[in-house]
């Protein structure tokens, strides 16, 4: 089979995942206005809470149900006693406790696991591989590819088809107006937080049985959502998911070539995005 | 009709457009300013007045025309350039060091008139007297001698006001823009402000933008009236106040007060 | 008493250069209190003073290292010329990140210094032939201090090396003293308060904020090119993201009010590093929590609290009714 199209396939299949990792990290920052550093720590959460639901003998399919849920309700926890406590106060905090978040989630999953990593078992139904002619390729990516490609489109008829939904992209116009219009807006907010670390914290359980598990992936999830969020545009659904795609294609097709380069090139990428058209290509100019 | 001047305006503005996406703020505005005048830009809210201002002093760019300033085209020059030709301005909402104390707002912004002396990383300011003496009597001419080394937050609204138009004067310019100066003023700020706004004509060409009828009609010798981002009609204060087009666009008559 | 209030930040760093020799046995842990103290200031110049916070300062770090490493090893040139090139390379990669971070404002500048911050990480590790890669420059060694060939000073022991950066600590820490008290320095601090109205007023923001930056570079630059000096390796670590992190998480525990709250953080974060990472390996998140109450409650950090208490602790003893009062 073609070497590049195999890397084309995987490519959108880490791209979906980008997308699912980036999307919350863009919403948050389209309606909170600030960038949350803990975002990679929610990724790293919904994967070490996989990695931990297998360990029991947990069904893959109620972890998937189960997981980004959780992380979400310990995101709107944090939003409730952390970070609403900062909204009024100079930007920089905000993004600083979102920082100390980070570390503090960071050593608790190394104090909990350990520092080293671990594998995690793809699910018995989704071993092996698809052939269809001469395409061979693992079940368990087509599935990521799939299941991400259905929870793209609930995502967007979330936001776009209900009232949540409207609450969040009128909020992010103007906090103000939909304060006056009765909505309570800083309710929204937590929703939106613990939504955005929840859609991470998915990327997690589903990025697991691909890579594994093990501390540093927040770090790694967090700069490649950074760069995904600038390039597609911050605030942007669609956004993100062009941007997951293309960083995801191009980061592939690019390992094959030049290894070190295609990370040195998204960052490029980013300085360049932020420099000339700051907005990203699908962001509100 | 007044006799045609033969002095050079100190200002003029041809065709000034301003364009933010797809909203057009200043749709093609002509304005001359002569100087050692007071002329005041009247116009209901929305009018472009402020978008007008922010394009002369150079706080945002044009989208089309031309500013010439003292013989000088400026019209690529942003804000701070501007401030070195002899224009400074106030802010219709207050903007000042709010956590430094009144003092030290004025002495930055007499240094900002030369602000290569800022560079200077070793000598602490306070150094020279001319600055001192500078800051001083602006101190006075204020009224804030006794709140000089006060935060700028802790002063009242209407002495902020009066620091607003101090931060302008302190650069020495040949123009003062003044944007709304007595706004949120009460009654009895608004007699210092006038005086002082007054004060100001003596040695500077003031730009004024005011809603308060009364000020605008007794000081100004010029007064242009805007619309929509356009120039409905410009001439001196009995002219503007019979215009027929003025009232309409006032939706009444709300221009009173001033000499008979 | 003026004199004292002025020189006051000077005096407890001097104070503070004194009393490590005195509390610590380790003469390495003592100079990487001062050698961070220095990036702690350069990151404080940036952030506490201009406003703006920047997640590159490992950037700088790092090439002061690197730059060190290979004028040394490589280049064979003596120990004070590779410190101030080190110096200046900081200055000037500051001053390069910074023209192009600054053309952008908040959230899309902080942005801006991680992209490059990850860039330069990239970049040393794909260019293995200056920066030896994923193991560093090693055997950067620490020749005699020898001055316009007069007097020759020994580094080979840890004390003896503290006592040239504890010299070269003092005197940048004075001369920041100078800088940030400076016209130069007050026009940074009305950048810092009111961007608009400084422009307003005259001033090119821009250009002050570059200036700003080499400066911050120029002594974070210094802090790395120390450090390779003190442990012989000029690491990948240097310029890795968690580096520029820790700097930044430094100097806002130290507090961002004034110059010497950055040594605070400094010496807080390397002593407590060097005695709890012994006892309990995860002691980042105790500071993880710190960060965090530090948002909430502390904005002025450690200073801050140290200078609450002394002025509870003063006003308990002016409140004595038995005082006599004029």
């Amino acid at each position: 089979m073609n070497v590049y199209l195999l890397q084309v396939v995987n490519g959108i299949g880490i791209g979906m995942l980008y997308f699912l990792l980036a999307v919350g990290l863009s919403i948050i920052f389209g309606l909170l206005r600030f960038v949350n550093f803990a975002h990679g720590a929610f990724y790293l959460l919904g994967a070490y809470f996989c990695y931990q639901a297998v360990q029991w003998g947990m069904d893959f399919w109620l972890t998937l149900a189960v997981v980004p849920p959780l992380v979400g309700v310990l995101a709107w926890a944090a939003e409730r006693l952390l970070l609403r406590r900062v909204y009024d106060k100079p930007h920089e905090f905000h993004i600083l406790v979102t920082v100390g978040l980070a570390l503090v989630l960071q050593e608790a999953v190394i104090i909990a696991w350990g520092p080293l990593g671990s594998n995690v078992a793809t699910p018995d139904a989704l071993q092996g591989v698809v052939m269809w002619g001469s395409f061979i390729y693992p079940k368990y990516r087509l599935f990521v590819i799939a299941f991400t490609a259905v929870f793209a489109v609930l995502l967007w008829w979330l936001l776009e088809g209900t009232r949540l939904g409207s609450a969040v992209r009128a909020g992010s116009e103007s906090t103000e107006m939909v304060t006056l219009l009765g909505i309570n807006v800083y309710r929204v907010f937590g929703l939106v937080f613990a939504l955005g670390a929840a859609t991470a914290a998915l990327a997690g359980v589903l990025a697991a049985p691909i890579r594994g598990v093990e501390p540093f992936m927040a770090l790694e999830a967090l700069g490649v959502a950074f760069v995904i969020v600038v390039v597609g545009g911050m605030g942007s659904f669609g956004g993100a998911l062009i941007g997951g795609l293309l960083i995801g294609v191009v980061q592939s097709v690019m390992s094959t070539l030049w290894p070190e380069g295609a990370r040195l090139m998204i960052y490029v990428a980013m300085a360049a995005v932020l420099l000339l058209r700051p907005h990203g290509l699908l962001g509100r100019g | 009709m007044t006799a045609p001047t033969d002095r050079e305006p100190i200002l003029h503005a041809q065709g000034i457009v301003k364009r933010y996406g797809r909203f057009t703020a200043l749709a093609g505005v002509d304005l001359r300013v002569m100087p050692g005048t007071v002329h005041s830009v009247i116009g209901p809210n929305g009018a472009g007045k402020t978008t007008l201002f922010h394009t002369l002093t150079g706080t945002v760019p044009v989208s089309e025309g031309r500013i010439v300033f003292a013989g000088h085209d400026v019209t690529g020059e942003p804000d701070y350039l501007r401030v070195r030709r002899g224009i400074a301005r106030s802010f219709q909402v207050t903007s000042l060091f709010a956590n430094l104390p009144v003092r030290e707002n004025l002495r930055l912004a007499v240094q900002g008139a030369q602000p290569q002396g800022a560079f200077d990383m070793w000598h602490e300011p306070g150094r020279r007297a001319a600055v001192n003496e500078l800051v001083d009597a602006i101190l006075a001419r204020l009224a804030l001698q006794s709140r000089a080394d006060v935060p700028a937050a802790a002063l009242s609204h209407g002495q902020q006001r009066r620091l607003e138009v101090g931060m302008a004067i302190a650069a020495r310019p040949k123009a003062i823009f003044l944007d709304e100066p007595t706004s949120g003023m009460g009654v009895d700020d608004l007699d210092a402000m006038k005086s002082l706004i007054r004060g100001l004509a003596t040695d500077h060409t003031v730009v004024l933008i005011e809603h308060n009828m009364g000020i605008v009609m007794d000081i100004s010798d010029t007064i242009t009236v805007m619309q929509q981002g356009r120039v409905l009609v410009e001439g001196p204060p009995a002219a503007i106040r019979d215009d027929e087009r003025v009232r309409a666009a006032y939706l009444g008559n709300m221009i009173t007060g001033g000499r008979q | 008493m003026r004199a004292l209030q002025r020189h006051g930040g000077l005096l407890l760093a001097l104070a503070v250069v004194a009393l490590l020799p005195a509390t610590l046995s380790s003469g390495t842990l003592a100079t990487e209190v001062l050698v961070y103290s220095l990036a702690v200031l350069g990151c404080n110049l940036l952030l506490g003073y201009t406003g703006l916070l920047s997640f590159g300062q490992g950037i700088f770090f790092g090439m002061g290292s690197y730059a060190l490493g290979i004028l040394m090893t490589r280049a064979g040139l003596p120990l004070p010329a590779s410190v101030l090139a080190a110096t200046a390379i900081g200055a000037l990669t500051a001053a390069a990140v910074g023209w192009f971070a600054i053309r952008q404002r908040g959230t899309y500048f902080v942005m801006l210094t991680l992209a490059f911050a990850q860039l330069f990480y990239f970049l040393a590790y794909s260019l293995p032939q200056w920066t030896g890669g994923d193991n560093g420059l090693l055997d950067i060694p620490r020749p005699p201090l020898s001055l316009f060939g007069l007097a020759e000073f020994p580094l080979d022991t840890p004390w003896r090396f503290y006592a040239l950066v504890a010299v070269c600590f003092l005197a940048v820490f004075w001369l920041l003293e100078r800088v940030t008290a400076s016209v130069f320095g007050r026009t940074l601090l009305a950048i810092r308060e009111n961007e608009a109205r400084a422009r307003a007023i005259g001033y090119d923001t821009n250009l002050f904020k570059l200036a700003a930056f080499a400066l911050s570079g120029a002594v974070t630059g210094l802090a790395g090119a120390f450090h390779a000096l003190m442990t012989g390796i000029a690491p990948l670590s240097n310029i890795e993201y968690h580096a520029s992190e820790m700097i930044l998480v430094m100097t806002v525990i130290g507090g961002t009010g004034n110059l010497f709250a950055s040594v605070l953080g400094a010496a807080f974060y390397v002593l407590a590093a060097d005695w709890l990472s012994t006892l309990w390996p995860r002691w980042l998140m105790l500071l993880g929590f710190l960060l965090v109450a530090v948002s909430l409650y502390m904005h002025q950090g450690l200073w801050g609290l140290l200078q609450r208490a002394w002025q509870a602790a003063t006003r308990a003893k002016t409140a004595d009714p038995s005082q006599e009062q004029a």
